[in-house]
């Protein structure tokens, strides 16, 4: 989510300029704008945050600083370097730093985030060519990079540190515990919030209130959101084999929520149309529970969304929305 | 054939003003299969260097013999031949390097860079001239896998060729000697030599 | 042939033959093979004893143990090792094991299996010790695998080999994630569960397979009815 969407236009160009024909939302009121935008983003993080660092303390503070210092400072040279208009006060620099941050597991040490924002800026979005031309969500190609460079502390062994003084931090997180060793968290911990994992996830409640915030103001759409959570719920009731852990335990536990509302929903690495969302979220929804039920990891949310947002340019041919008047192709 | 390149210019030309993979971009398995460490990459070059002299030297010395039709097969077969020395070679005699490299010895029989010097210079021009492009065109590419292995090495494992260049604290970062770590660290360094030379160029025009 | 006819209108006969034509292909063909038959012959011995080294520089340190092994080659002593294959028919389907026996000076001292079987990224290649009587593990010593950098590829570090030496096969080993304690315990690597177990597995599904065979006189190829596995 942290784009305008006025490079929508440009990506579907008409072939005559006389009437620009384009699918919904129409961009009538200018001060629309990026900024407004982030700043809806970043009121419906709120909830998210509060409660993370309620949960983790400083594990969480620490994270952010570290995000935010690394996204803004990366933003600032990187813009520099290619000569353009400072971008810092944009708001999306800060939203990619707070999604990331949330991704992360809150012991994860400093250069864990800093090293994830600089790909997450660099890589995931100014070598595309800047706000709104990137292909992949920034905030989890940064998460995948150190995911993968730093397996031993991104794993998840890494979120447990025994003894300390943080009580779930010395716990293992619901979803590794229940694939390792079939321990099923209770539901009503995994909606207030209460267990171990990446700092933002671990709230069901935070992650709803935040989310539903965007979805009524039309900043996110809903059908992302919506496919997402009737493919993991279907699956996870398919798969429910009698182990205790539920559709809803799918649903609450891990990532799911948070990456529906806040990962998914990204409008520059989502497609257009509302046909396009809901396939979109569907398809996010299905490979989390592939990964999770199929895979060595305990959890599939970012791989999932890296691997729709490369699919998002081949969704949107699909879904091209006949105009009114116009014959099927 | 008096416009035709000197020994001297093809041997410069193959190192920077044409380097067979920051300029053509030729021969691109093994720049991300084998550059994730430096002992590795520099075998790899040694290898390459060897079949591509090899090659162009006999194409050069039978190509006045050559149909046009099947300078392709004799193209393949050359190189073939020489490869495979280099695989049974270094099986014998560096046996852990060639457990290491694994298929990609063998795959230097389709790598474009020497058929592509063959076809271009080879089988036009004198022996000397084929000789020195090949040693040229191989210096060239070894010098591209070295600077991806330095940096893929140093980074993914804080050692270059065993010896520890970083301090004991430094986090490895394993995602450079995996192949996503190649294709990220070719990309930026063919960014920086493109910047380079643009930035050059223009200073040369104004 | 009226095509090439129209081709070649000049040439004769003879220079429309396709075989007449290549016969710079067919001459390479045969000098190149010549070559790299001489090279075969040349380097295949060297080649064949370096596979083999590979894995019978291992066997007496799996054997003995680093320690042991020292103060035999300081006194002069050397382990023969004797390479034998031993089949396993197992749910109807034929099972070969590479196994090698160490001796010194006619007493054996131990035995030394190669086994692989998957791993969590690609299949896992070691070399696992027992002692004469086969009821304890000498070493392990892994010569391939692919795990992942950081986590699973930790099976080749000392330090997690290290659990492996002196070790009753029975009970079989099993892998628990938090301080191993009880005999035939191993901790996983951390955050490498999978790994760590694929190798455990590994290793007693080749014990189960390989004790009965090895504790009969070394009579090969005996329809020996295996129940262990």
């Amino acid at each position: 989510m942290q784009e305008t969407e006025l490079n929508v236009k440009s990506s579907m160009k008409p072939a005559s300029s006389a009437i620009s024909v384009s699918p919904s939302p129409h961009l009538a009121n200018t001060a629309d704008s990026t900024r407004r935008m982030m700043l809806d983003v970043l009121i419906a993080l709120a909830p998210v945050v509060g409660m993370s660092i309620y949960i983790f303390r400083l594990y969480a503070v620490f994270q952010l600083v570290v995000c935010l210092c690394g996204c803004l400072l990366a933003e600032f040279v990187f813009v520099r370097m290619r000569g353009r208009k400072p971008t810092l006060m944009d708001g999306s620099a800060v939203v990619t730093a707070v999604i990331l941050a949330m991704s992360l597991p809150g012991t994860a040490p400093w250069y864990v985030g800093f090293i994830a924002a600089f790909v997450a800026i660099g890589i995931g979005k100014i070598i595309f060519g800047g706000l709104g031309m990137n292909i992949f969500n920034p905030a989890m190609v940064g998460r995948a990079f150190v995911m993968i460079a730093f397996a031993g502390v991104m794993a998840a062994s890494g979120y447990e540190i025994a003894g300390s003084t943080v009580d779930v931090v010395s716990q293992a997180t619901p979803m590794n515990a229940y694939k390792m060793n079939g321990v099923v968290t209770p539901l009503i911990n995994l909606f207030w919030g209460n267990t171990n994992g990446s700092l933002g996830e671990t709230s069901a409640l935070a992650c709803l209130l935040g989310g539903l915030y965007l979805v009524i103001r039309r900043t996110a759409s809903w059908e992302i959101p919506a496919g997402v959570i009737l493919a993991v719920l279907v699956i996870g009731a398919l798969d429910s084999s009698g182990t205790g852990w539920t559709a809803l335990h799918h649903l609450f536990g891990g990532a799911v929520l948070f990456g529906a509302f806040f990962i998914a929903t990204d409008p520059v690495t989502s497609p257009l149309t509302p046909k396009g969302k809901f396939i979109f979220g569907l398809g996010t929804g299905v490979l989390i529970m592939v990964l999770r039920l199929f895979s060595g990891y305990p959890e599939g949310l970012m791989f999932a969304v890296l691997f729709m947002n490369a699919l998002t340019p081949l969704i949107n041919r699909w879904t091209i929305p006949t105009p009114f008047g116009g014959k099927k192709q | 054939m008096a416009d035709q390149p000197t020994a001297a210019e093809r041997f410069i030309q193959g190192i920077l003003p044409e380097n067979p993979v920051y300029r053509q971009l030729l021969g691109m398995c093994p720049i991300l299969a084998v550059t994730n460490s430096l002992m590795s990459a520099l075998t790899m070059a040694g290898a390459v260097i060897f079949v591509l002299v090899c090659a162009n030297v006999m194409t050069s010395l039978i190509r006045n013999l050559l149909k046009p039709h099947l300078r392709i097969v004799i193209f393949t077969l050359t190189i073939a031949t020489f490869v495979t020395v280099a695989d049974r070679f270094l099986a014998a005699y560096m046996y852990q390097m060639s457990k290491t490299l694994g298929p990609y010895i063998p795959l230097i029989i389709v790598n474009c860079i020497i058929i592509c010097r063959c076809e271009v210079v080879a089988s036009r021009q004198s022996v000397g001239v084929a000789a020195a492009d090949a040693v040229g065109q191989g210096v060239g590419f070894g010098l591209a896998l070295a600077s991806l292995a330095v940096v893929r090495e140093i980074l993914g494992s804080g050692m270059l060729l065993g010896f520890r260049v970083l301090p004991e604290v430094w986090p490895d970062w394993a995602i450079m000697v995996l192949p996503p770590g190649a294709f990220l660290t070719f990309g930026l360094l063919l960014g920086c030599v493109n910047w380079f030379t643009a930035r050059k160029n223009a200073k040369q025009n104004g | 042939m009226t095509m090439e006819a129209t081709i070649n209108t000049k040439k004769g006969g003879l220079q429309e033959n396709y075989l007449v034509q290549a016969w710079l292909v067919l001459f390479l063909a045969v000098a190149f093979g010549a070559i790299l038959a001489g090279v075969q012959m040349y380097l295949g011995p060297v080649i064949e004893q370096n596979k083999l080294n590979e894995t019978l520089e291992r066997v007496p340190a799996l054997v003995l143990g680093e320690e042991k092994l020292q103060e035999m080659t300081a006194a002069g002593q050397h382990l023969e090792v004797i390479p034998r294959t031993i089949a396993v028919k197992k749910a109807g389907r034929e099972k070969f094991y590479n196994v090698y026996e160490a001796r010194l000076q006619g007493t054996p001292k131990g035995w030394v299996v190669k086994t692989k079987g998957a791993g969590y990224a690609d299949t896992i290649e070691l070399l696992f010790g027992l002692s004469p009587d086969l009821n304890t593990i000498t070493g392990i010593f892994v010569l391939d695998q692919k795990e992942t950098p950081g986590l699973g590829n930790k099976i080749v570090t000392d330090e997690w080999r290290g659990q492996f030496v002196n070790v009753p096969v029975d009970p079989p080993l099993s892998v628990v994630k938090t301080g191993a304690s009880r005999p035939g315990e191993i901790d996983a690597v951390s955050g490498a569960t999978i790994s760590s177990v694929s190798v455990t597995d590994m290793i007693n599904t080749s014990i189960g397979d390989l004790r009965q065979p090895l504790a009969e006189p070394p009579v090969q190829t005996e329809k020996g009815e295996d129940t262990n596995g």
